[in-house]
């Protein structure tokens, strides 16, 4: 009689700890199913971006080990009387205040060609798509074949016009035209997808009781289409802003930052410095200074979104 | 009357198409005539639009004496190896936001997509440092590794939307038949929100497959080159073996725009989720 007892008593346990197992409590399944995320964003994120204001504390141009001489903020006042510095800067926020511009007006056209009523529409889809989907350097590439002097197909137009044909990526300031177009080329195309997917969003009974008050074409855009895209327009501003400022790949592959720096962004120049030059305080100076730079960026347009 | 017949609605939409197709095609289309020219023609002036002169040899050279076909099989493994754990592991996150009982729901996501607005070259240094460290430099996880977190914001919040629009019902009635909430999650929710994963996992491949900066710095050995590295790095001193890049330039484009043209629709509806609620 005794025995079965001590037997359910025995096994209640084990098989609750079994059941927990199992069938946890929510709140730990869903700690536990969120600690995969924590642990790449620590370990891909936090971590480094802790390192890096370690680093660049240290001088870790030789050794890179535990010997490196702590400099404090030497690096830093090194940075704030470089010249190469300062202009790699300037020329980042040039070209995310151009291209973020540019590809904003160019997406916008584009979005409101893509949204008139086509019977079929793949090939207009698919024209926005591709240039999103092709990678960075790929464009990169094809415009520098674009630009290029004397077999480009841009000379080629620019001369049937009459005009004498460019050193477009061997002269500073049209190679840093060239690379802004090249940026603006592939970036609008996004801009033009979230955008197409914000008009669409706007009710047809807008524009038709618009057209009843007499409202012409333009009014219609000016007061029905802008003031209800708007938040379709901050969103690709913010993406397009944290692009930019990150810009490298255009850049590289077109001109490899030059002729004499002229389009040397801030993110190839701690590319450079880090891995080209070996110079890791160095590098990492930059990158916090650069990652101070986005994040204020970052900040003034959330803070236009909240006021929104 | 005139004007009218000249620009009737129709005619003007179709302008307007050719005017987004041609802007959205051309520099693939060039790159594509590009490919098929022999070398000679390309230095020849003025230039020509359509070849004079057919060839595929540019694309046979590109396989023997480029290694093509190693960039591709490395843009292909790591690509598809960090879809893979991209899905596993926002699938997981996504689930717990989207559907369980959790204390700071919205921060939490709110932490998620704020990492991707830091900027990936401020990570480069100490990722590229503790890469070195560890020994991975040159090596697949080296790049596998910092993809799943590139991707991760944008799957997480495409998947909380998807495991949203499922009904809490149906998962409700299988734990009453007795299945676990593992067992609910894998056999109802997850199915149910095979479009999402879908479309999560095309972003994170067209991600990972696009990325150049990380795989320039982390993985710049020859043979361990994704494509867009291989591509850029064919350039010499001085050089532009032009008829090269542009065979290479196809190959690479033609995976990524089959993928685009099949799932369109997904596609857009993946990025317009996260771009909206980003």
């Amino acid at each position: 009689m005794s025995s079965p007892a001590v037997d359910l008593r025995a096994s209640r346990p084990r098989l609750r700890l079994v059941d927990r197992i199992a069938d946890p409590s929510e709140r730990v399944l869903a700690l536990l199913l969120l600690a995969p995320a924590a642990l790449f964003l620590g370990l891909i994120v936090v971590y480094p971006i802790a390192r890096l204001v370690y680093n660049s504390f240290f001088d870790l141009r030789m050794s890179g080990g535990q010997s490196a001489p702590f400099v404090a903020f030497e690096n830093y006042a090194l940075a704030l009387t470089d010249k190469i510095f300062w202009n790699a800067l300037w020329n980042t926020l040039l070209i995310t205040i151009i291209t973020v511009i540019g590809a904003l007006l160019v997406g916008l056209g584009l979005a409101l060609l893509a949204n008139l009523p086509y019977r079929i529409r793949w090939p207009v889809r698919l024209a926005l798509l591709l240039p999103w989907a092709m990678p960075l350097a790929f464009a990169g590439l094809i415009f520098a074949w674009f630009f290029n002097t004397d077999y480009g197909v841009i000379n080629d137009w620019v001369t049937r016009l009459g005009f004498a044909p460019l050193q477009w990526l061997l002269q500073p300031g049209t190679a840093f035209a060239a690379v802004c177009i090249a940026i603006i080329w592939k970036s609008s195309s996004f801009i033009g997808l979230i955008l197409l997917a914000g008009l669409q969003m706007i009710p047809r009974s807008l524009y038709e009781a618009a057209e009843v008050d007499g409202a012409t074409r333009f009014q219609q855009f000016r007061e029905v289409t802008l003031p209800l895209l708007v938040p379709s327009i901050v969103v690709a501003l913010i993406f397009r802003t944290i692009t930019a400022l990150q810009t490298f790949d255009i850049p590289y592959t077109m001109t490899k930052g030059g002729p004499a720096h002229a389009t040397e962004t801030l993110a190839m120049l701690i590319h450079s410095t880090t891995i080209d030059y070996g110079d890791i305080g160095y590098g990492s100076t930059l990158a916090v200074l650069m990652f101070i730079v986005s994040m204020a960026v970052t900040a003034v347009y959330l803070r236009r979104l909240q006021r929104d | 009357m005139r004007r009218n017949e000249l620009f009737t609605a129709g005619r003007l939409r179709l302008i307007a198409a050719a005017v987004v197709v041609v802007n959205g095609f051309f520099p693939a289309v060039w790159i594509l005539l590009t490919s098929v020219k022999p070398e000679l023609e390309l230095v020849r002036k003025p230039i020509t639009y359509l070849p004079h002169e057919f060839t595929l040899d540019n694309y046979v050279q590109v396989f023997r004496q480029q290694p093509l076909g190693l960039y591709l099989a490395n843009s292909v493994i790591v690509a598809s190896a960090s879809t893979v754990v991209t899905l596993l592991v926002s699938a997981c996150a996504a689930y717990a936001i989207a559907r369980l009982r959790l204390r700071h729901r919205d921060l939490i996501l709110s932490a998620i997509i704020a990492s991707s607005t830091f900027p990936l070259v401020t990570l480069l240094v100490p990722i590229f440092q503790t890469m070195r460290a560890v020994g991975l430099l040159n090596t697949y996880p080296a790049l596998i590794l910092p993809y799943v977190v590139l991707s991760l914001p944008v799957c997480t919040l495409v998947l909380v939307s998807f495991f949203q629009s499922i009904p809490r019902d149906l998962e409700n009635a299988a734990m009453i038949d007795g299945a676990t909430r593992f067992g609910a999650m894998w056999r109802i929710v997850v199915p149910l929100a095979a479009p999402g994963v879908f479309t999560a996992g095309i972003l994170a491949f067209v991600n990972s497959w696009d990325e150049f900066l990380l795989a320039l710095s982390l993985n710049s050995a020859a043979r361990m080159r994704t494509l867009p590295v291989g591509i850029a790095l064919y350039q010499g001193e001085f050089t532009f073996p032009w008829h090269i890049i542009a065979a290479a330039l196809v190959v690479a484009i033609v995976p990524i725009a089959v993928l685009i043209a099949l799932f369109q629709e997904r596609v857009v509806g993946g990025l317009t989720t996260g771009g909206m609620k980003g």
